[in-house]
């Protein structure tokens, strides 16, 4: 019985653990390319989530057809976002080494989309009204499965795996990846170094909206839905090492363990000290992460 | 007349002006307006110390705040040492962790340190939200400390309360000219240099021999200590402390947003900052979060966005060069009719 227990918390942990490694990979590559910490990454986690309860709730179509929608949505808000507002502070910044200030706007489109979402539908809780998997559960034996978790699961390794071919296979992907070794060699074999940045970002934007759209189901829709999410992508990015696919997700599962077995053994609150004392434990040990790698940038 | 010598008079009147304040303006809210502002640009020069200086972003220093705030305030509570004494202490506790957090994450590439920063202050909340005790401390949880108040119109200076607000205005004003005149002497001394240099070429500071981060990490003991001191104001200015509002990722955002947009690693960056931004933040806070939630802080990203964008470097250095343009036309007019110039004099 015992073992059951402990067995549901490791599979939920991995489930939801996949989710957060969803979140920080559209982190962890606008990171690797752009070099930047994109501060407005949960806030475009919330817009994702509203753009799907919007989709569903007006349409009453499947939570997960709502991707069709918000996928390419976000996908064009991310490309303009980096296009008119990022760019302009990079071409300023040409030969500062470290970027802060691009930090700061993205901080600042984070307070105004936070803020505009509560100016826009208040501060209320929203849950996706029609909502054919409501509480859905799998059972083995003992064992439930949360379905949306479940297929969030199965989304983010989808995610994850299509990121993997799209950077290893494709023309675009191959440029991407260049860029994100040495920019101005790229720039010298004839890439477009800033038509790279806006996809890199459009791409990092548009998994936020998968994010959105698989967490939508079973999680309440609130303007500042993002900044836990926020917090925790930046954690699970250093663990996982910046700019790493398989770092992310890893690194996602790993924190989803620990929050959701750590509660077996001490009070719940103290599990999210513990996330935060293992981040600065592998900053102050490994900078580079599990997965990172020692490209100097 | 010369450049500096008007230069100095405008100083000056600054400055008088700034303590004549309070002898015409007697509404508590302007006077509670003012002393957030003088408090805040009292918090953004501590910041600006290894923030602005050493060309790193620190997004963490609401840690200092909140040391400050509670070894204060717990100190007076129990053991009834003065709010003077437990600001000092205060003060030296943050040095310590200061040097503490800042010896390992110094040494690492900006973004990383922002981020272990931000983490720390984050698990800083989360501890002091779980614990009612530290050892024979009373923290009391997220509840907070509240401060009894002594009986009302009274003064009392080693209990550090007051009737009214005008004592607060003087002490934070002094306590932001002691700060300024620490930065403007920092600035020009050999550290001032190395963290300049360090900030910027970090490579070929380090081949002329500079150690960038043992400066680096005297910059952040300084700047720990004197934010420090700025929360145990803050603590006797509201007489309630609370996690979420001294330990907030809020708070250490705010003070790296005024001293960006007022122009970091300037003396009188975040004053302009905090000239620029605190009224925004209070005025829409006083006239627009009842009809318009979130408002202040839409505003606040927008001009941050805009500022960034138009003037990566903030907005003191165009103020400082008009302000030039405007101190020599005054010198030049006045030395002119006399046929002498500035040279010759």
């Amino acid at each position: 019985m015992d073992f059951a227990f402990l067995l549901q918390d490791i599979i939920s942990g991995i489930l939801m653990g996949s989710i957060y490694g969803l979140i920080a990979l559209g982190l962890t590559l606008v990171f690797g390319v752009l070099k930047v910490i994109n501060f407005a990454h949960g806030s475009f986690l919330m817009v994702g989530m509203y753009a799907s309860y919007w989709a569903v709730s007006l349409t009453g179509l499947h939570p997960y057809v709502a991707l069709c929608i918000v996928v390419p949505v976000m996908f064009y808000f991310g490309y303009f976002l980096q296009n008119f507002l990022i760019k302009p502070i990079f071409v300023a910044e040409k030969d500062v080494r470290e970027p802060t200030t691009v930090i700061i706007v993205t901080t600042g489109v984070w307070y105004m989309l936070d803020n505009m979402a509560l100016l826009i539908f208040g501060p209320g809780y929203r849950a996706l009204t029609p909502n054919p998997l409501k509480g859905q559960m799998l059972e083995f034996g003992d064992i439930f499965i949360s379905v949306p978790k479940l297929y969030g699961f199965l989304i983010a390794i989808a995610t994850a795996l299509l990121l993997y071919l799209f950077l290893q296979k494709t023309r675009t992907g191959r440029a991407i990846r260049a860029t994100s070794l040495d920019r101005d060699a790229a720039s010298l074999m004839g890439i477009n170094q800033w038509k790279i940045f806006n996809i890199a970002f459009g791409i990092g934007t548009a998994i936020a909206g998968i994010s959105g759209v698989v967490l939508t189901p079973f999680y309440n829709v609130y303007p500042t839905v993002g900044v836990p999410f926020d917090v925790k992508s930046f954690v699970i990015v250093v663990l996982g090492g910046l700019g790493s696919i398989p770092g992310a997700i890893i690194g996602g599962i790993i924190i989803g363990l620990i929050e959701s077995v750590g509660p077996v053994y001490m009070t719940s609150t103290w599990t999210e000290a513990i996330v935060y004392m293992l981040f600065l434990l592998v900053l102050f040990v490994k900078p580079s992460g599990l997965f990172g790698q020692k490209y100097d940038w | 007349m010369t450049v500096d010598y008007i230069k100095k008079c405008c100083l000056a009147a600054c400055v008088l002006f700034a303590f004549a304040m309070p002898l015409f303006v007697h509404s508590p809210t302007y006077l509670h307006i003012s002393i957030m502002l003088l408090l805040f640009a009292y918090m953004t020069t501590s910041w600006n110390l290894v923030g602005g200086f050493a060309g790193v972003l620190p997004l963490g220093h609401s840690v200092f705040v909140g040391i400050g705030a509670y070894t204060s305030t717990v100190l007076w509570l129990q053991y009834s040492i003065s709010p003077w004494i437990g600001m000092l202490i205060g003060g030296v506790v943050s040095g310590i962790v200061g040097y503490l957090i800042g010896k390992p994450t110094l040494k690492m590439r900006g973004a990383y340190f922002a981020l272990s920063t931000m983490a720390f202050v984050e698990g800083v909340r989360v501890v002091v939200e779980n614990l009612s005790y530290i050892g024979p401390f009373k923290l009391n949880g997220p509840r907070g400390l509240n401060i009894p108040p002594i009986p009302a119109g009274e003064n009392s200076f080693f209990a550090f309360q007051f009737a009214h607000k005008e004592p607060y205005y003087y002490i934070i004003l002094i306590m932001l000219i002691a700060v300024l005149a620490l930065t403007w002497y920092v600035s020009r001394s050999k550290m001032g240099y190395s963290l300049i240099a360090g900030g910027e070429e970090p490579e070929a500071a380090e081949a002329l021999g500079i150690n960038v981060t043992r400066y680096k990490v005297q910059a952040m003991v300084m700047s720990a200590f004197l934010t420090s001191l700025a929360g145990t104001f803050l603590a006797q200015l509201t007489l309630f402390i609370y996690p979420k509002s001294v330990l907030t990722l809020d708070l250490s955002f705010e003070l790296a947003f005024i001293a960006l947009i007022g122009g970091r690693g300037s003396i009188a960056g975040p004053v302009v900052g905090a000239l620029l931004l605190r009224p925004v933040s209070e005025f829409s806070r006083i006239y627009l979060s009842d009809s318009l939630p979130g408002m202040h802080l839409i505003l606040f990203g927008a001009i941050l966005i805009v500022v960034m964008l138009l003037q990566p470097s903030g907005l003191t250095a165009p103020l400082t060069k008009k302000f030039n343009a405007i101190v020599e036309k005054i010198a030049n007019r006045k030395t002119k009719p006399r046929g002498v110039s500035d040279e010759h004099a």
